[in-house]
């Protein structure tokens, strides 16, 4: 039973919602909307779970005196005084949400700005690393994949076009001068030749580059995030919609079943 | 390990710290950049630029703190167009932690151009469940706030006069630092027929520009760049196109980066 | 006397045309309660501000005639949602310029009606039928114990590897639900592979930890990894404490999870679910403590961030996949196989549109448009 009941709700209900899609007519038309209201109301209450969760876990921690037991101190007392002050505003201006309650406002602007704020420019440090680290052009899709970033990047800043001749040339340089190194250890005439070859494109690509990138590179940038970037995104949309369909059907049908217990 | 090895184990800290200069110092030495505006960014200008005086915009704060470097600026350089042009601003939000920062420039800006609240300009605040406020928005906006932030019943407000849904509006703007901004195309634009566009950080732009090119969107500013744009054509040079110079950086030294790690990978390879 | 005609003149060149051929119907496709009036713009649509609709009850007549709404100039469509169902409707469009305006001629009689059928989604009810058909044919065939192959997903192959190397360290494992809600379908995909990792971790005695952003994704999580620890027979194992509740603010989540990493120094973290700009920071910092990583999810803007951070990645459908791949089930797996038939017949389609549309563009014959205009939803 404490299976079935759950499986049963699970099934007839998503099969509402699938029928209520083609139905606009009163009661299907808005269930979906209906739905959500309950999920809102339901998730509320859950939020008392959430809280008991976190305060329990980090009272533990100071209890035990765990390592970094007095960042679990922190936590607590910061818990409280938000909730306190925010009764006491409530009583005071009528809203402890009201931007212009004292103390809120003063929280808002000097401690949550601020820190939200930092997290996100850490972004900034790490795809720096990231770039760095991933980015090597071990295959030919990796190759291919570096240089689009590459363009991209520097098609989309002012003065990108005119840094972009100086980085591909020295880029290109660095490609026939290893092109040349590795030639030589070749035993092959054949894979000689090929390495030689390889290094005059390079060598010829400087000069095409050096005649194209100035004035064309915003828009050799925007060609790579309108035409293949945005082909390769649809293909996964796709994919992750057929996906969700078939994930979905197999919840419906009591066949996916590891959210229940 | 020889040298050219070694430039493709740089330790971490030491791209952290290059970054950090990177950023700095051409913001301390004031560098500026001349910007030329992308092409979506211009149509999403032109677009305001066409609307008769008096017509409402409604710009909607679907971002908070975290994005707000890249966001804030749009903001300011929008309402700068707008206020500018006499349009109305209906302001509201998705985002409940990020309207105040909506309320300050909106504040800030329309005191710079004389406006009045209420009559000029207003600010709605956040309701939840945002599918629901965005359909309901599209027949009576009264159905969602029958009041602004500070409790004004709207009908008493000048401004809201004979702005009832989409209908009344001339181009909805939405900042999006998420995903409401599919949100709004979905219900404003696909049921309402709403006029839309959207500001988005530079990590959500790329989802936004099929919207584009389906005409779903009618102009997409695109990250701290698309800000720059936007304030050099409205005039306002502000902190995007000061940042501009810093971004560039940027951008140059992870392509540096990059070269350098690939030195030193076809160097291991080498060796072995 | 020429003065005033020049007056008169003056007076008419100010009246905006009148708006023309004034339609009004039932909106289609609706709950009721609404008729759609749309009507030609003024030819003097760039002196007019506005276009104000009125509607006249039961009969067409100026004096019962009520503002229904207004649409600013250049719009030439207005839905009136505040009419009642089967009761005959009567509109005329005012084309307003300041205080001089001029009125269409009214429209014909209109009924709201409520719709028992959205004709716009006939296209989606004929690929749910036709997907219908396939799953329940797979489902059959799964049933009958024929054998379903499906390709080997790296990233999936690679969960076990990940439970075991951590195990060896001594280090617990970190598994993290990203910022999905319990609708979310990626957050249900990332329970069942919680489900797997906590099965393992329950054989090789170890820790799972996971911190989470949404209470009601942390109740499910906590019953995925007890259920696990149960599977694996080893109950007593199971620890309700390593499974809580964090923060559901985005940054705040990311600055927790980025402690407990470098705190605990997990030797795998699993990072499936929904993410949005703290991907990054999550990654990085789970690849400077040196852990294995595995990522999921469907949130494309992110995917890059993954795939260069992480050890191994699952991209889109291959996470939805991830709870048929690993449990073997037939039943699961002959869904993913219906998936796959359907995607086969979707590239075809995609094929022939590309073709009829190319043909529609070069012959500029209308009629190669079928297909689009068939699969035009809403």
């Amino acid at each position: 039973m404490r299976r079935e009941v759950p499986l049963f709700i699970t099934f007839i209900s998503g099969v509402l919602l699938v029928i209520a899609l083609f139905i606009p007519h009163k009661p299907f038309g808005n269930l979906e909307q209906r739905f959500n209201d309950w999920y809102i109301i339901v998730s509320g209450f859950t939020m008392i779970l959430g809280i008991d969760s976190l305060l329990l876990h980090h009272w533990n921690r100071f209890k035990r005196k765990r390592e970094g037991w007095i960042y679990s101190i922190a936590l607590i007392l910061a818990f409280f005084i938000t909730l306190i002050w925010g009764f006491y505003s409530g009583i005071k201006v009528g809203s402890p949400f009201k931007p212009n309650s004292s103390f809120l406002k003063y929280f808002y602007t000097f401690v949550f700005v601020p820190l939200q704020a930092t997290m996100f420019s850490l972004l900034a440090f790490f795809i720096a690393s990231a770039a760095y680290r991933a980015f090597r052009a071990r295959t030919f899709d990796a190759t291919l994949l570096l240089t689009a970033a590459a363009f991209v990047m520097l098609g989309r800043v002012p003065e990108g076009n005119r840094a972009s001749v100086y980085l591909f040339g020295i880029a290109l340089l660095i490609a026939a001068v290893i092109l040349l190194l590795e030639a030589k250890e070749r035993v092959s005439t054949f894979e000689k030749l090929i390495h030689y070859l390889g290094a005059i494109v390079a060598i010829v690509l400087i000069y095409i580059l050096y005649r194209v990138l100035p004035s064309y590179l915003p828009q050799i940038a925007d060609w790579i995030m309108n035409i293949p970037q945005l082909a390769a995104k649809r293909g996964i949309f796709i994919g992750i919609a057929l996906g969700g369909i078939a994930m979905s059907l197999r919840i419906i049908l009591g066949i996916e079943r590891t959210y229940l217990k | 390990m020889n040298f050219w090895e070694r430039l493709g184990r740089i330790d971490r800290r030491i791209i952290y710290l290059v970054v950090f200069l990177g950023v700095i110092i051409p913001i301390l030495l004031k560098v500026t950049f001349k910007v030329e505006p992308m092409r979506e960014v211009k149509q999403a200008y032109e677009e305001v630029e066409k609307l008769p005086p008096g017509s409402a915009v409604m710009i909607s704060i679907d971002y908070d703190a975290s994005s707000m470097p890249e966001l804030q600026p749009m903001l300011v350089a929008i309402l700068e167009h707008c206020f500018k042009k006499d349009l109305k601003v209906i302001m509201l939000g998705h985002w409940p932690l990020g309207l105040p920062l909506g309320q300050i420039a909106l504040d800030k800006v329309a005191k710079k151009y004389g406006k009045v609240y209420g009559k000029d300009y207003v600010f709605l605040g956040f309701r939840p469940g945002v599918a629901a406020v965005m359909i309901n928005l599209g027949k009576e906006i009264r159905q969602v706030f029958n009041s602004d932030y500070k409790g004004t019943p709207i009908d008493s407000l000048p401004v809201m006069q004979n702005i009832h849904n989409y209908n009344d509006i001339g181009i909805l703007i939405g900042l999006e630092a998420g995903s409401t901004g599919d949100m709004w195309v979905q219900f404003a634009q696909a049921r309402y027929n709403a006029k839309i566009i959207l500001g988005a950080t530079a990590v959500v732009a790329p989802d936004l520009y099929p919207y584009l090119q389906a005409n779903q969107i009618v102009g997409l500013i695109g990250g701290l760049r698309g800000a720059a744009d936007y304030e050099s054509l409205v005039h306002v040079l502000g902190p995007a196109y000061l940042g501009m110079p810093a971004q560039t950086t940027i951008h140059v030294l992870v392509v540096i980066l990059i070269i350098l790690g690939n030195l030193g990978y076809f160097a291991t390879r080498r060796r072995k | 006397m020429t003065a005033l005609s020049t007056a008169f003149l003056f007076l008419i060149l100010q009246f905006p045309a009148p708006p023309q051929n004034v339609r009004a119907y039932d909106t289609p496709n609706d709950a009721g309660n609404s008729i759609t009036i749309t009507w030609d713009l003024s030819l003097d649509d760039s002196v007019v501000s506005r276009y104000e609709i009125y509607r006249s009850r039961g009969e067409p007549s100026v004096d019962s005639a009520v503002a229904a709404g207004s649409v600013l100039r250049g719009s030439t469509k207005f839905e009136d949602n505040s009419v009642e169902n089967n009761t005959p409707y009567f509109y005329f469009v005012r084309a307003r310029a300041d205080t001089l305006y001029a009125d269409s001629k009214w429209s014909a009689a209109a009924y709201a009606k409520p719709q028992w059928f959205h004709t716009g989604r006939k296209s989606a009810l004929v690929i749910l039928i036709f997907f219908g058909i396939l799953l329940f044919y797979y489902l059959q065939k799964a049933k009958q114990g024929a054998e379903l192959y499906v390709r080997r997903i790296a990233g999936l192959e690679a969960v076990d590897e990940a439970v075991g190397r951590s195990t060896e360290m001594g280090r617990p494992i970190l598994f993290i639900l990203g910022l999905g809600f319990v609708s979310d379908i990626p957050t249900l995909a990332a329970l069942a592979i919680l489900k797997r990792v906590s099965k393992k971790a329950a054989e090789y005695e170890s820790e799972v930890i996971v911190p989470c952003y949404d209470p009601v994704v942390m109740t499910a999580a906590q019953e995925v990894v007890k259920e696990g620890y149960m599977e694996a027979g080893r109950p007593d194992l199971y620890n309700e404490r390593n499974v809580y509740y964090l923060t559901a603010d985005q940054f705040g989540y990311a600055a927790g999870v980025d402690g407990i990493m470098v705190r605990e120094k997990p030797g795998a973290v699993f990072l499936q679910g929904l993410f949005y700009a703290e991907s990054l920071i999550l990654a990085e910092t789970g690849h400077s403590i040196g852990a294995i990583q595995i990522s999921g999810t469907t949130a494309v803007t992110q995917l890059p961030f993954f795939i260069a951070a992480t050890d191994y990645t699952l991209i889109g459908e291959e996470m939805y996949a991830a709870s048929a791949y690993l449990s073997k089930d037939p039943l699961s797996l002959s869904t993913i196989k219906a998936e796959d038939v359907a995607k086969m017949v979707f590239i075809a389609l995609f094929v022939l549109g590309v073709v009829l549309e190319t043909l529609a563009v070069i012959t500029g014959n209308q009629s190669f448009h079928f297909l689009k205009n068939w699969f035009a939803l809403f």
